[in-house]
């Protein structure tokens, strides 16, 4: 997440509306292009923009260079979610996915291909979708969110496969272990549920907050970030952001970061990892050295 | 020319004349002594008075021949006249030589006389000092004689005893009456022997007592160490036995103290200070099922200057009937001093509202270990008595802006009573003495000297009946001992409830909203960042919640206008962040390592408490319905 730069107030209605906005702007999600070339971002509003990175990125960047080539209204809710396919880009928010074609989306007015609404229980409030994870392998995007599902979408057809039960709490994050494959899903309930994507069934559960190492009462129990490495997990939150032995389901170490984490990702050997109240990102070796951090 | 031959002829003649002359003395002298020629012997054997005449003779001789050669040279011819002047010549040459003999004769005599004068002289010279050394001596033997006669033996200077006494007292062997009777030498030996004697018996007497007094002196100080001793030991019983006291419950000493001070007291202080401790003790007595350590919920103290109060030795009784008169007294005395008259009516004041010195001070303890204290003095001019408070807690009080007030002194035990603010006096009679200073009311004065509280009033046992204004009001122990116990009471619970009022305000949680307000409101919304006060400060910096209720006041600005033209707005935003404020702090999760309930139970509709990946609270009001939900 990011937080949206301040500007002075102009004078015009719209201006001071469109600075209030970006004053409490939160960019929920990000994706990138196929091609590499492009950077899409989404906010609490409901706005997608497409940014160029090539451009923005070059040598002869200006100012311009770093605005959005094209802002578009994508949702009624935040867009919480984005993930790209070889040719689209698929992003959910409140309770949608809707899926935008890469090769359209520049041009003006560009409407959504399909958009689908996973099968909800309730229909009081439509719960938001917080995740989505794409399985290459079985062409099958999985989200997960507010009713406390992972549902299973089929990417040809568009049909809702199956739904997972399991946590008790909506869901935060979802994580793909490819060797099994299983795949992963932290939630509010402060537990981490692997479920067998062939079997659709719940595999393990590992409750974090049990963890006497890693537990911090004060911050609550919930398990904001998710990420693995087969046979590892990094996963954080509410408590300490700590590395699991997956076999085993024992805490390994626990990284000494104090801000609820938000954000982790593997990259090769390294843990990175990025709390969304501070201006730095942390690159951890997996043995939990802190070996530096990126700070803006 | 014969003047110059005359010159010429006189050294001439002179050498000749005087080797003839010699020749003359020669002649002379042979012819009387015959060995040596001496003229200073012939000079003895002339007459001084024929040689003067002889002279006198010489010269008119010469005169007259240089006359007649005068005459002769004047006539003129040569020849003639050249005998006769040289003849004159020649005789004037003689007598020129007897001149010179003459004057030689005369430097001798002169000589002589001289030298005998001399000689005289000498002599008399030799007499004359001869005389002077012996006057001299004489006068040194003088000298002497005196001094040895003024001689006084130093024996003449000791007062010896009369002859009397002294045959009368001193032994035989001394006095020698026999041998001093005549002799007034050995008299006087012998009174000195005896004056000897005597002094030496006296100086053994006096040696004798001083050693005697050494001794004395001596016992007196073993005497007085031990006495010194005895005080300190005394101290250390009375200390030691302090203990036993408490362990018996019978602080004498203590007690014994207070006691004498409160001797001076004034009666209403008197008073409170007697139902004050016999309240104090009969609660302890009363909980005597508790642990022999004694709980003292009340104690008493006396403060001030005892001295003081002696000083006043006006009793506070006749202050209170001679008010008038000693206003009168007043006035004069410091129309005497003091010539301006504001500084005069000042006086005037500070002398209406001066208080006794002496001042009795309660301390009262509640459960929690926090305690009361109270200071009662009495203005003696007034006849009132007033109260100071504090309290004091087991912790540190951390104020919270509202709670400020709640223990402050001033208006910590207002209205114990109903209608009992302690800002007017409650004596009438004390109206009439503020017009004459200009006063107009006790309450600018209650700072400073205390809350004179109607409670307080009846505690000393004033009592104060409101139809009559009286001068001389009595201190009444009863009426103190009646309301002791309910105003104990009451000033406890009191303190309980306001120390628990403090903590509760402590605990609230405050929300600050700064608002900027553009000059074209209300088109351009006023923009408000928050920051709530609540288990740590929090902001839109470290609480993405707060965030979203800015957000919701900020940016959803529009359905908050209100019916048209819109002016309501920021009534309308601060309304909703009362409402947001109420929902974040009801929908805070409750921390499960923590026992107790919850600080704020929820009392709005929510579905559901967290969405998305910011666990953002619901917020967003659904109207009708009335549930909150989240945008």
């Amino acid at each position: 997440m990011e937080r949206a730069a301040q500007q002075a107030v102009p004078l015009g209605q719209m201006e001071v509306f469109q600075a209030l906005q970006r004053l409490h702007m939160t960019i929920f999600s990000q994706s990138v292009s196929p091609c590499g070339k492009f950077l899409a971002a989404g906010n609490n509003y409901g706005q997608i923009a497409i940014f160029s990175l090539s451009a923005a990125l070059s040598s002869e960047a200006k100012e311009e260079s770093k605005k959005p080539m094209v802002t578009f209204q994508a949702h009624d809710g935040p867009v919480y979610s984005m993930v790209s396919t070889d040719r689209h880009l698929l992003s959910a928010g409140d309770g949608e996915v809707k899926a935008w074609l890469w090769a359209e989306i520049l041009k003006k007015g560009c409407k959504e291909l399909w958009r689908r609404q996973p099968p909800y229980r309730t229909s009081l409030e439509v719960p938001e979708i917080n995740a989505l994870l794409l399985v290459p392998k079985e062409n099958l995007l999985i989200l997960a969110g507010g009713d406390c599902q992972l549902h299973a979408m089929d990417l040809e057809t568009g049909t809702f496969m199956w739904a997972l039960r399991g946590h008790t709490d909506y869901i935060h994050c979802l994580a793909l272990r490819e060797r099994s494959p299983e795949v992963l899903s932290g939630g509010e309930d402060g537990a981490v549920r692997l479920w067998d994507l062939r079997t659709a069934k719940e595999v393990q559960t590992i409750e974090v907050y049990k963890h006497e190492e890693c537990s911090r009462p004060h911050n609550g129990r919930w398990i904001g970030c998710l990420a693995t490495d087969s046979d590892w997990m990094v996963c954080g939150g509410g408590p300490a952001l700590t590395l699991w032995h997956l076999r085993s389901s024992t805490p390994t170490t626990v990284f000494p970061m104090r801000a609820p984490q938000k954000h982790v990702t593997f990259y090769q050997d390294l843990v990175l990892t990025a709390a969304g109240n501070s201006c730095r990102v942390d690159v951890f070796t997996n043995l939990g050295y802190r070996a530096f951090s990126l700070s803006f | 020319m014969s003047s110059e031959s005359s010159k010429k002829r006189k050294p001439k003649v002179i050498r000749s004349d005087g080797a003839p002359a010699e020749g003359k003395r020669t002649r002379s002298d042979t012819e009387q002594e015959g060995k040596y020629y001496s003229e200073e012997a012939e000079v003895d054997l002339r007459d001084p008075g024929r040689d003067y005449e002889l002279y006198k003779y010489t010269c008119q001789e010469l005169q007259r021949l240089m006359a007649e050669i005068q005459d002769l040279k004047s006539r003129g011819g040569k020849d003639a006249q050249a005998v006769e002047i040289e003849d004159r010549r020649i005789q004037s040459c003689v007598h020129f030589m007897t001149l010179k003999k003459l004057n030689r004769l005369a430097h001798i005599r002169l000589k002589k006389g001289r030298d005998q004068t001399h000689e005289a002289k000498q002599k008399v010279d030799a007499y004359h000092l001869q005389l002077q050394n012996l006057l001299y001596e004489v006068m040194h033997l003088q000298k002497e004689i005196t001094k040895c006669l003024e001689f006084k033996s130093k024996h003449e200077e000791i007062d010896l005893v009369s002859l009397e006494e002294f045959y009368k007292e001193a032994p035989p062997d001394i006095s020698k009456a026999e041998v001093t009777m005549g002799d007034p030498h050995q008299q006087t030996l012998a009174r000195l022997d005896w004056e000897l004697e005597q002094r030496k018996r006296l100086a053994e007497k006096y040696r004798e007592c001083l050693s005697n007094k050494e001794k004395i002196l001596k016992e007196i100080e073993v005497k007085k160490e031990y006495l010194s001793s005895l005080q300190p030991r005394l101290n250390s019983i009375m200390q030691a036995s302090l203990p036993v006291q408490e362990y018996l419950f019978m602080p004498f000493d203590q007690a014994h103290k207070q006691y004498e001070t409160a001797r001076h007291l004034p009666p209403p202080l008197y008073v409170l200070f007697v139902q004050a401790t016999a309240y104090g003790q009969a609660c302890a007595h009363r909980k005597s099922s508790q642990p022999p350590r004694q709980d003292k919920m009340l104690s008493v103290a006396i403060e001030g200057s005892v001295d003081e109060a002696k000083a006043l030795f006006k009793p506070p009784e006749d202050s209170q009937d001679d008010e008038s008169d000693s206003d009168a007294e007043e006035e004069q005395t410091t129309k005497r001093r003091r010539p301006t008259l504001g500084v005069q009516l000042d006086d005037k004041r500070k002398e209406m509202l001066k208080r006794h010195p002496l001042s009795v001070l309660l301390d009262l303890k509640c459960k929690d270990d926090s305690v009361l204290h109270l200071t009662f003095y009495y203005l003696m001019n007034l006849n009132i008595m007033t109260v100071k408070a504090r309290v004091t807690t087991a912790t540190e009080l951390i104020t919270p802006i509202s709670a400020g007030d709640l223990l402050s002194p001033d208006s910590v035990l207002s209205c114990l009573y109903p209608g009992d603010h302690g800002k007017k006096t409650p004596n009438p009679a004390n109206q009439y003495q503020f017009d004459k200073v200009g006063i107009l009311t006790l309450r600018d004065y209650v700072l400073d000297l205390g809350h004179p509280y109607l409670w307080v009033q009846k505690l000393g046992g004033l009592h104060f009946p409101k139809e009559q204004p009286q001068h001389t009001v009595i201190t009444d122990h009863s009426l103190s001992a009646s309301h002791m116990e309910t105003t104990m009471k009451l000033l406890k619970t009191r303190v309980q409830s306001r120390l628990a009022l403090h903590k509760q305000f402590a605990s609230l949680a405050k929300l600050q909203a700064a608002v900027v307000l553009n000059p074209g409101y209300s088109s351009i919304p006023p923009i408000f960042q928050l920051c709530l006060n609540w288990k740590g400060e929090k902001t839109n910096n470290n609480d993405d919640n707060i965030r979203a209720m800015e957000s919701e006041v900020n940016v959803c600005y529009k359905e908050l206008c209100g019916p048209r033209p819109g002016h309501q707005l920021l009534t309308n935003q601060l309304q909703r962040l009362c409402v947001l404020l109420d929902v974040y702090l009801e929908t805070e999760s409750h921390d499960d390592s923590v026992e107790g309930p919850k600080e704020f139970p929820q009392e709005k509709m929510c579905l559901r408490l967290f969405r998305g990946p910011s666990r953002i609270k619901p917020f967003k009001y659904n109207h009708p319905q009335g549930f909150f939900s989240h945008r």
